[in-house]
């Protein structure tokens, strides 16, 4: 078995992780061990062991030493945190009879340095992956690192088609393409989100995806579906947080970013958005994120997915150590 | 002009280009860091900011200094140099990471 280890909050690492356990269960059972609030809302995806998302810090330690020792994995696979999200994988790697890889997503250097993880991502790891250029540069190349594509939940061939897709935006006739707005993240982020709709509902059709829907959200705007790129063929642009997934994803599809860049301990949102190409415009307040959605939306060209998810890559790699 | 700071304020930026540690001035003005506070973060990217770039040039000269005075006694000098855990050590980590199972 192949154990992911996927702590955090928000979509980001359960996203990740999910894309690489629908390439790998294919050939071995893969399960993902997460404490997102969303697990649920991912479920059929993949195998997934939810932890509480609101337990102590003590408590998802302990209860994330016990899920490893039960499910005595052939493979652990971190994602972006080495020594674990609470430091409770820094004990247990060295005696743990698996291999061990790390997908490296960006860190805060501050903490690179200050928990030491060059040193120990290279005595106690035997694999480092680099989801997409740009990310995981601060671990240095021991042990050996590949950076593959970045890690999509699809890949072009799965994506619905663009009638399923205006079914599930419920898109009028009349309405070809919508504002895309991406309402992931922190819960108390979620209003932000609903002010950009509330901006943008006199001025052109705006759908908002999310789990819940946010007050200032009217009902008929809200679509509670996952994952939110099956739906970017009719996004003239996208809204959203710049944080791993969402960039990687509006990346993909070739569609333009309207970003907050959101403070995180460990992910620099902001760094990301700059390193885009400028393909994602950083906004603050929500009035000037529906300004220049609507700016960046003149762009009506029909888009086809084109892209193969870097999981595959990643699996392959993997397998091979 | 900066506003006024509450009793025993202490300054939360992280400063520092070499060892990031707490600032904890009780105020930002005059700061040749921060800048009378007009820098959120004065170390963020760890580029200069005294217009002085080349930290890894040092002239022939600097080596045949060291080559000349080299005493077989002396302790190795690769051992005295800094590395990324003596950044660690200055930088007082605290508790600030690994506490928030929520953060991404």
């Amino acid at each position: 078995m192949w154990l992911i280890y996927a702590l955090g909050g928000g979509w980001g690492h359960l996203t990740r992780a999910i894309a690489l356990a629908r390439v790998a269960q294919r050939d071995r059972p893969v399960l993902i061990l997460t404490n997102s609030p969303y697990a649920e809302a991912a479920a059929g995806a993949a195998a997934v062991r939810a932890l509480p998302p609101c337990a102590t810090a003590d408590r998802t330690r302990q209860e994330v030493i016990r899920a490893i020792g039960e499910c005595r994995p052939e493979c652990l696979i971190v994602d972006t945190f080495p020594r674990g999200i609470g430091g409770e994988l820094a004990g247990i790697l060295a005696g743990l009879a698996a291999r061990k890889v790390l997908v490296a997503r960006d860190l805060n250097p501050r903490y690179v340095a200050a928990a030491r993880l060059r040193e120990f991502v290279a005595t106690h790891y035997d694999l480092v992956l680099v989801p997409g250029a740009g990310e995981g540069l601060h671990m240095g190349d021991r042990p050996a690192a590949f950076t593959t594509a970045p890690w999509l939940v699809r890949s072009a061939h799965e994506i619905p088609d663009r009638d399923r897709v205006r079914t599930l935006l419920r898109l009028t006739p009349d309405e070809e393409q919508c504002v895309l707005v991406c309402a992931s993240g922190k819960p108390d982020e979620l209003d932000w989100y609903g002010a950009v709709v509330r901006e943008l509902l006199a001025a052109a059709p705006v759908r908002l995806i999310a789990a819940a829907r946010p007050p200032q959200c009217p009902e008929e705007c809200w679509v509670r579906y996952w994952p939110a790129m099956d739906l970017f063929a009719c996004a003239s642009v996208v809204v959203g947080g710049a944080g791993y997934n969402t960039v990687a994803e509006c990346l993909a599809w070739d569609v333009p970013l309207v970003a907050r860049a959101w403070p995180r301990a460990y992910d620099r949102q902001e760094l990301r958005a700059r390193s885009a190409g400028g393909r994602v415009t950083l906004v603050r307040e929500p009035p000037e994120a529906a300004r220049v959605a609507l700016d960046r939306m003149r762009d009506h060209r029909r888009r086809e997915p084109n892209f193969v998810t870097g999981a595959m890559e990643a699996a392959v790699r993997i397998a091979s150590i | 002009m900066t506003p006024p700071l509450p009793p025993n304020w202490k300054c939360p930026r992280r400063v520092g280009f070499l060892f990031p540690h707490e600032c904890r001035r009780t105020t930002p003005v005059g700061c040749p860091d921060c800048q009378n506070g007009q820098i959120d973060d004065p170390y963020y990217s760890r580029v200069d900011r005294y217009g002085y770039s080349r930290y890894d040039y040092y002239d022939d000269a600097y080596f045949f200094d060291f080559e000349t005075s080299y005493e077989p006694d002396a302790p190795d000098a690769g051992s005295m140099d800094f590395t990324e855990a003596d950044g660690a050590d200055l930088a007082e980590p605290g508790g600030q990471f690994e506490n928030d199972m929520t953060e991404s």
